[in-house]
């Protein structure tokens, strides 16, 4: 949360060592890359549907049910990007104390507080499949068009189910560091001062020279160094605004 | 203690239900909460795992986990959170809509004359920035790099030309799109709609009292900010297409919740598709198209997390009664409300230096706003039986401007104040120090304004008043 960030992490790649658990977090972050990708493209479509539904709305001809199916497609990106945001340590939290506890105090409570997480998510795994069983069950649908619910409540417990995951392979990260304190950091995120936090910021702003030609080859050498800057800031900027 | 009970699965029994009262755990809750946070325990697992906890005790086992299983998938599945990615996407592709130095350089043809005037255009430009993109972190460094030179150049004093570029970004949570405003709406309860319209004029009012406090300190020091001299009109006619994409959102998700032809989700789709289009006239491609749709997704799912981890730990609040018990204990001073209401706000200040906005509201809102509401004399009362002078609904808008704008405040207060740090960054040469001090004058206006939004609710309430009428 404020100030001490834990934006940028070790993704985990088999190139990070820590031999087994770098394998199996890299692994998990293909499945969570998938998945993000697959919220990301339903916001796109989103977007681009909704614009056409307004359109086709004012024109006087509505499209029958997208509201119903614009709503249980926020389940999509409601749950699927969750193990992604917990690998990229974008779940917001407060940082001033942990991060100043000495190593391996710091590694312990991090690995407690991660399972805690961990304890969290399994039981809404357990009472979310609940959930999608009752609908299935009883062909619980929605309001319109009589879509039934059931598809979009499965997926709370199916993304839920990589989350818990994550979070296994995360407090694995931190028990080997609470042991190991002086081992590089494996499948951890990473955690910065709000000094770091502010460079990081910046480095993603694109604050560099090197843009300028990019722009003045887009064509447009009156307003040098912009648009790509600007677009790395705002792919990073954003997880500054998770705690603006 | 009841081993056999852990062992059958029923773990409230260990205890047995209802071994405090409510109001108990609710408190302990609470404190439970508190520390957890404070250990860096993430916001969506204390407020979670709190929340469960509370509810065992107070309902048992099998109740309080099928009701927390359900809230993840019934409290984000509406269709009113759908406007959360479209605004957020609108922030992420602003960036690549090529504003900010048009931005910049329009404000600065406009209303570069008044004294202080680039610093005035700074104000303006970023907010309108800000606004659009909902990144106050971001919209500083970029500022910082587009506004900073052009003011040291002309001969600005760097405290103010570094204070105006820090504070300036933390008007993107006021003016549409806000996605703060829309998470304030879901968590009380209140119309999206309506907390989106309030937003507008505080937003302008804010930038407007930015700007008198720079030009009243510009003109008892007249070589620490010179006005701008000789723009041409066509100069400032050239300038206007830069406008476009932010004008265009604002003028979309206003018109669109004032005048109803949409809803506040279709006008956020719309937003985005816009600015889309203009970026990708400014050269907006697929690679970076799919990192900003990444980052969208990254960040909605975050926000997701938070409000429906906050809202199990708000339905273990109901089954406390904690908050009527809190809101009956701030009714029991029986001192003026508006000296209450000071305390309350003072507590954001102190909170708001150490948290961040949105955690901020999502951890104290669920107990706090109850009490508030109460103070005003309830969520039904009228206008004329008010503490504050303003019906339920009304009330429910005033006070989430007045406290998101507090929490903004956060931005720029030390010790952590990220905006200050970024500029700082940007700008080694300009001393973290120099920064804070520079924004002083900031933290005056924000105080300045906070009270006179206060004092004059109508600045809130007005817009959205009209809508309803």
């Amino acid at each position: 949360m404020a100030g001490l960030g834990t934006a940028g992490t070790h993704p985990g790649g088999p190139s990070e060592g820590g031999g087994a658990l770098g394998a199996v977090s890299g692994l998990l972050g293909r499945l969570e890359n998938g998945l993000n990708v697959v919220a990301a493209v339903t916001i796109f479509v989103l977007m681009i549907g909704t614009t056409i539904s307004i359109a086709s709305r004012i024109s006087g001809f509505p499209i029958l049910g997208y509201l119903d199916i614009s709503e249980q497609a926020i389940a999509i990106f409601a749950f699927f990007g969750a193990a992604y945001a917990q690998r990229l340590g974008s779940h917001i939290r407060m940082e001033l104390i942990i991060g100043k506890l000495p190593g391996r105090l710091r590694w312990a409570v991090e690995a407690l507080a991660t399972f805690a997480g961990l304890c969290l998510v399994v039981v809404l795994i357990r009472y979310s499949w609940e959930f999608f069983l009752n609908a299935y069950q009883i062909g619980d649908s929605t309001v319109d068009i009589e879509f039934p619910t059931w598809p979009a409540k499965l997926l709370v417990p199916l993304a839920f189910a990589v989350w818990a995951a994550r979070l296994a392979v995360e407090t694995a990260g931190y028990v080997r560091l609470t042991i190991w304190p002086d081992a590089e950091p494996v499948a951890v995120p990473l955690q910065l001062t709000p000094a770091e936090e502010a460079e990081r910021e910046i480095r993603e702003a694109g604050i560099q020279q090197e843009n300028d030609a990019q722009d003045q080859r887009a064509g447009r050498a009156q307003d040098p160094g912009q648009s790509q800057s600007e677009g790395q800031s705002a792919a990073k900027g954003r997880d500054g605004e998770g705690r603006a | 203690m009841n081993i056999q009970a852990l062992i059958d699965g029923r773990p409230e029994a260990i205890f047995g239900i209802g071994y405090m009262n409510p109001t108990e755990v609710g408190i302990l809750c609470m404190g439970l909460l508190l520390v957890l946070v404070l250990l860096g325990v993430r916001v969506v697992f204390a407020a979670g795992i709190v929340g469960l906890v509370g509810l065992v005790e107070l309902i048992g086992w099998n109740g309080a986990a099928s009701a927390v299983g359900q809230i993840p998938f019934s409290k984000s599945v509406s269709f009113v959170l759908g406007l959360l990615p479209m605004f957020i996407l609108i922030g992420f592709l602003a960036f690549h809509a090529g504003m900010t130095r048009q931005l910049f350089a329009a404000a600065r043809a406009w209303i570069g004359w008044v004294p202080g005037g680039l610093a005035v255009a700074s104000v303006f430009a970023a907010a309108g920035f800000a606004a659009v993109s909902g990144a106050s972190v971001a919209t500083a460094a970029v500022f910082s790099r587009v506004a900073i030179p052009e003011m040291l150049a002309a001969g600005y004093n760097k405290r103010l030309a570094a204070g105006v570029v820090a504070a300036a970004g933390t008007l993107a949570s006021l003016i549409p799109p806000s996605t703060i405003l829309v998470i304030y709406a879901v968590i009380v309860e209140e119309s999206v709609g309506a907390l989106l319209l309030a937003g507008f004029l505080p937003g302008i009012f804010s930038a407007v009292v930015y700007a008198g406090i720079i030009i009243v300190w510009s003109i008892m020091n007249p070589d620490a900010g010179p006005p701008v001299r000789g723009v041409s009109w066509g100069e400032r006619f050239r300038s206007l297409p830069g406008l476009f994409p932010i004008f265009a959102v604002v003028v979309i998700i206003v018109s669109a919740v004032y005048g109803g032809w949409a809803t506040p989700t279709e006008a956020g789709a719309l937003g985005a598709f816009v600015v889309l289009v203009v970026a990708w006239i400014n050269g907006l491609r697929w690679p970076s198209l799919k990192a900003a749709l990444m980052e969208t997704s990254k960040l909605v799912v975050m926000i997701f997390s938070l409000i429906w981890g906050v809202l199990i730990f708000g339905r273990f609040l109901g089954f406390s009664g904690l908050p009527e018990t809190f809101a009956t204990w701030i009714l029991s001073f029986d001192t003026d409300p508006y000296l209450i209401l000071c305390g309350i706000l003072m507590g954001y200040v102190v909170l708001g230096m150490f948290m961040d906005a949105i955690g901020l509201l999502l951890l104290t809102l669920p107990v706090v706003y109850p009490a508030v509401m109460a103070l005003n004399g309830g969520p039904d009362v009228t206008a004329a039986d008010s503490a504050f002078g303003m019906n339920g609904a009304q009330a429910s808008v005033w006070f989430g401007i007045i406290v998101v704008k507090m929490a903004e405040v956060c931005l720029i207060t030390p010790p952590i104040g990220l905006n200050c740090f970024v500029v700082n960054g940007v700008r080694p040469d300009i001393p973290l120090s120099d920064v804070f001090k520079g924004i002083t004058l900031f933290f005056i206006a924000d105080a300045l304004t906070i009270v006179l939004l206060i004092m004059f609710p109508q600045i809130i309430t007005w817009l959205p008043g009209l809508m309803y009428n």
